[in-house]
């Protein structure tokens, strides 16, 4: 029998406010233990919340990318349940009407083919502390300063049908809330998480099959390691004759497996109703539109700028466009030099990420200024400057804060293209190396490249390879 | 020993006759005298007086008063009435707390209370029952019972509480002073202990109308803390005391006066319509036909929400903790088994009822429909009336005891108050008499924010009666 | 509605509360003379009429994104002796 997997993704999103979404505590990631607390983080007795308008902002922001309806009335509710790192005994959530609902994403897939995945909703709820298990050898410790932390939790609906897509939906929506600024989504940091929610049924059925969530997925390789998992179990179970229990799952990265959750076993009776602490939040109509004016570029329409008036390689305006900041980064450059933009694309996606591979570093914290690496290509096209020798520089730059200017002004390095200089260097190279000048008289033409390398090493690298090319042939065939 | 009134310390003050800190010392001796008989107060101020903030120079600076254990005082053991907060000493003030301390009052202590302000009868406290000073075998009424016999008895002039369904004004009432709700909203309710949020309101507990006007004014007001504050300005209540009253029109509800009133309390509650007509006010009957369901609506509306504010007790940051408990459940149960008393413990499990997979719609949301109706009822009746009045309860104080173990029956003895809790509407409690020694008074209820003509009524009636100024007999055997 | 004692271990589940046989038996009576009495909403209609969960008309004020809360670890964590390393400590969780 053959199976279809349906898949809903539930993206939990921090959002990057200064403090917190209900108090004035600060949300700095790091923080030694519960000193990012108030007495509203604590759940202490009588303090009430306070609504943060830029974490209702960000979220208009979101919906807006996403072309979902704004509500413009919605309303907060409680959540209850008992948990240490939920300090009041409920979360507050939004429940039947979240602040951004019915929006939608298109997404590409590794063959090139593109998809839509319809979002439910996207609402505004806070995050809970931390519970720390190894910390005390008889009891759990706990850790409030993520407690009251803005989240924005996205909703899919069930429209994914395998893990890639899962990882392309996942890695879309990460690269949306960086574009839009309203979350750092550091991973590693927890500020961008992921429950999914799986089930499989034959191919051709319309009733869905038993789902399970599983929860904990803070990277786009575990989700698909989790969700393939998942599928591979329950397809298992089902060929099997089994059924498969409606459950809460965890998925451990070490041992690339799903597991129940002990602690979500009990009865998920949560009790939503609307806080009496917080009012209904109403949205305007010329609120919402000061938001959509100060979006961003996005995503896809910096792709087609880049193709279509920057005649950048698409392969490429995708690739610089993938993460805002290198995107940013690229802007930067052509600010202070449009003549070439492929160039700039070329440098960034070989050197510039080469570096920052190396260094395990963001694109804001790399060394050479888009002003500097600006200097740098302008002098290779207008041929001041061999690309060797530009390499050269650009190392340099990494340990310096010399333009390129001042470095081809102290080093002499300004490239050689007048004839008269480099026809010597020819005549010289042709009377040493006389075999190989007969060989590529005698039909051998790839000993060209080695002539021009003993051109160019007695230049110093300085004289222009295309002009040593010429000049090579044209001696040689006089 | 004589009962003062706010406004008489505010004259002693100005002309010198006496100092605040003899006025303290006045009152911190009469409460170490009678706390024991009385039980007013969990806990008292020190006997050094403490200036407060002496850079205040306001109309009420040096004026001591009594704050119920619900609201947190900085510093100080703020135990809302429960073993589960017998130890937490509040980091914070509560904002009406903190307003009133800016303006130079002075506390003299916290006053005890039903625990988490549950209960009618001061009977579910851990500190146990308060006694009533006109006998001291009754109840003095609850929740706010501990700052309705301070008052009473002489050992406060004036003193805080708070009205989630009639905890103000039910024992006002059952201890002849002045009881005070404001509309919700009017004061903040930032650091005063959460019973039902969408219902409680801070408010006062006075000898006289005058006396409630002038700590109004400087406990009032928009607070960023509170969400659910309201920005409607501040009035000069004492500005509106002196108004003419002629002409104004008062509805008496037939659901307020449905029969199982004892004549007895009936011909009071005539007479002061009779003093009311004297001075011009026109009465006329109306009708307030969704009122009859405030009380199971009420116990819906009020579980519901306390069984989820009271979810943070577990012991962890604060409060009561079992240290018996083996695993995290077991330690959670016995925690709040042990810190909870029994009236807190019903309302928790009945809440959650009320609010379980199953029985949302049936009983919360139904609740909330209802409680719609019951404030469509107090609008559409104040298109036509000016104030809506009727008995604060069906009886005078009851004898300690008698309906601890009837909750339904105890729940009955905020029938009159709770309506204005559900609509929000302010509302105040004044004595009008005695029946068998024991007090009795009357509720009167205005449109939303007009506490200045709630004032203003029973301020000329306390200028025309002196059943305010009774004091019981316990006072005399003090200096 | 009637309840048991099954519903009545669910709730203190639910809420976290232990309650011995005798306050069990007596909660029982107790809540189910209470249910009775909010029963009587039944007979209200109430059709198409919006719920009441704020008894004013305001809407949502919001709050200006700054940090005004500050470390007061010490202080706060005074209220408990069950805090060690400037952590809270609750019995072992098993997740």
């Amino acid at each position: 029998m053959s199976w279809e997997t349906v898949i809903g993704l539930e993206i939990h999103v921090q959002l990057d406010t200064k403090s917190k979404i209900f108090s004035g505590a600060s949300t700095t990631y790091g923080a030694e233990q519960n000193t990012n607390t108030s007495p509203v983080d604590l759940g202490y007795p009588g303090v009430l919340p306070v609504l943060n308008k830029d974490a209702v902002m960000m979220a208009i922001k979101f919906g807006l990318a996403v072309d979902a309806e704004i509500s413009r009335r919605s309303i907060f509710a409680r959540k209850n349940y008992f948990y240490p790192d939920l300090p009041k005994g409920y979360q507050i959530s939004q429940y039947e009407l979240p602040i951004v609902h019915t929006g939608s994403l298109e997404i590409r897939l590794n063959d090139g083919s593109k998809k839509v995945v319809g979002i439910t909703r996207a609402h505004l709820e806070e995050d809970a502390g931390k519970s720390i298990h190894d910390k005390f050898a008889n009891e759990t410790a706990i850790d409030l300063n993520r407690a009251g932390t803005p989240l924005l939790e996205i909703v899919s609906e069930p429209d994914i049908r395998s893990a890639e897509e899962a990882s392309a939906y996942m890695q879309k929506i990460h690269q949306l809330v960086r574009y839009l600024k309203i979350s750092d989504g550091n991973m590693q940091e927890g500020s961008f998480r992921c429950d999914a929610n799986v089930s499989v049924r034959p191919s051709g059925q319309n009733e869905l099959g038993t789902r399970t969530e599983v929860k904990n997925i803070n990277s786009f390789r575990f989700v698909e390691n989790a969700i393939n998992y998942e599928v591979e179990r329950q397809i298992d179970r089902l060929e099997d004759g089994d059924e498969v229990a409606q459950e809460t799952r965890l998925y451990d990265p070490e041992r690339d497996e799903t597991r129940p959750m002990r602690s979500k076993e009990e009865a998920n009776d949560y009790r939503y109703f609307p806080d009496p602490d917080l009012l209904p939040l109403e949205i305007d109509d010329e609120t919402i539109e000061e938001i959509r004016k100060s979006l961003p570029e996005l995503f896809d329409a910096k792709v087609k700028r880049y193709t279509e008036v920057l005649k950048i390689k698409e392969n490429d305006a995708e690739e610089i466009a993938r993460n805002m900041q290198v995107a940013e980064y690229f802007e930067a450059i052509l600010e202070n030099f449009n003549h070439d933009a492929q160039l700039i694309s070329n440098w960034i996606l070989s050197e510039v990420i080469a570096v920052l591979n190396r260094e395990s570093i963001e694109i804001n914290a790399f060394q050479i200024e888009p002003s500097r690496l600006a200097s740098l290509l302008s002098r290779i096209h207008d041929n001041t400057i061999s690309s060797t020798i530009a390499k050269d520089l650009f190392n340099q730059m990494l340990s310096s804060d010399e333009t390129a200017d001042e470095m081809i002004e102290k080093q002499g390095l300004e490239q050689i293209t007048d004839e008269d200089s480099i026809s010597q260097f020819v005549t010289e190279v042709l009377d040493e190396f006389s075999e190989q000048k007969d060989q590529y008289l005698a039909g051998k033409e790839q000993v060209l490249g080695f002539l021009v390398g003993q051109v160019m090493k007695r230049s110093k690298g300085k004289a222009n390879p295309k002009l040593v090319n010429e000049l090579i042939i044209r001696q040689i065939k006089r | 020993m004589k009962r003062h009134t706010v406004k008489e310390l505010q004259g002693m003050i100005a002309d010198h006759s006496a100092s605040s800190q003899e006025i303290y010392k006045l009152y911190n001796n009469r409460i170490r005298a009678m706390n024991d008989s009385i039980n007013a107060f969990i806990s008292i101020e020190s006997d050094e007086y403490s200036s407060g903030n002496k850079q205040a120079d306001s109309e009420i600076s040096g004026v001591p008063y009594a704050v119920k254990d619900i609201f947190c005082s900085e510093g100080d053991q703020t135990t809302c009435g429960s073993k589960m907060l017998s130890n937490f000493v509040s980091p914070y003030d509560a904002t009406v707390v903190k307003n009133l301390r800016e303006k130079g009052t002075v506390i003299l202590g916290k006053t005890n209370m039903d625990e988490f302000a549950m209960g009618s009868s001061n009977e579910t406290s851990f500190f146990g029952n308060v006694n009533n000073p006109w006998d001291l075998e009754r109840t003095p009424g609850g929740s706010s019972g501990g700052s309705a016999a301070a008052v009473a008895a002489g050992m406060a002039p004036i003193a805080l509480g708070t009205d989630t369904g009639g905890s103000i004004r039910q024992p006002a009432a059952l201890t002849g002073i002045t009881g005070l709700k404001p509309t919700y909203g009017r004061c903040s309710r930032f650091g005063m202990i959460a019973f039902a949020s969408s219902l409680d309101q801070a408010g006062i507990l006075s000898i006289s109308a005058e006396d409630s006007a002038i700590f109004l004014e400087h406990m009032a007001g928009y607070d960023q803390k509170d969400s659910t504050s309201s920005k409607e300005t501040v009035p000069k209540y004492t500005d509106f005391l002196n108004n003419d009253l002629s002409g104004k029109v008062v509805g008496l509800p037939n659901e307020f006066f449905d029969g199982n009133l004892d004549s007895r309390f009936q011909e009071l509650v005539t007479d002061s319509i009779g003093e009311y007509e004297k001075m011009g006010v026109k009465f006329k009957d109306i009708s307030l036909p969704n009122i009859k369901y405030s009380v199971p609506t009420y116990y819906v509306v009020a579980p519901a929400e306390c069984s989820s504010n009271l979810a943070r007790y577990d012991g962890v940051r604060f409060g009561h903790r079992s240290t018996d408990g083996k695993d995290l459940d077991a330690f959670y149960k016995q925690t709040r088994k042990d810190g909870f008393g029994q009236e807190v413990k019903r309302r928790i499990i009945t809440g959650t009822y009320v609010l379980s997979a199953g029985y949302y719609d049936a009983y919360y949301l139904k609740a909330q429909k209802v409680r719609q109706l019951i404030n469509q009822d107090f609008l559409d009746a104040f298109k036509e009336v000016d104030f809506i009045m009727g008995p604060t309860t069906q009886q005078s104080a009851f004898k300690l005891g008698e309906k601890v173990d009837d909750p339904v029956s105890m729940y009955m003895n905020d029938i009159y108050t709770i309506s204005s809790n559900l609509s929000g509407v302010p509302a105040i409690s004044h004595p009008i008499g005695f029946v068998d020694r024991l007090p009795f008074g009357l509720q009167i209820i205005a449109p939303h924010f007009k506490e200045h003509e709630l004032l203003n009524i029973a301020h000329k009636y306390q200028m025309a009666t002196d059943w305010h100024l009774q004091t019981p007999e316990i006072c005399k055997e003090i200096d | 509605m009637s309840i048991d004692k099954s519903d009545i271990e669910y709730l203190c589940n639910l809420s976290k509360l232990n309650l011995d046989d005798e306050e069990q038996s007596v909660f029982l009576s107790q809540m189910q003379s209470i249910l009775d009495m909010i029963e009587e909403l039944e007979e209200v209609d109430t059709g198409d009429i919006e719920p009441m969960a704020h008894p004013l008309k305001m809407t949502q004020r919001l709050r200006v994104d700054e940090v005004t809360e500050f470390n007061d670890r010490e202080k706060y964590q005074k209220n408990t002796d069950f805090a060690e390393d400037g952590f809270y400590k609750v019995p072992k969780v098993i997740d």
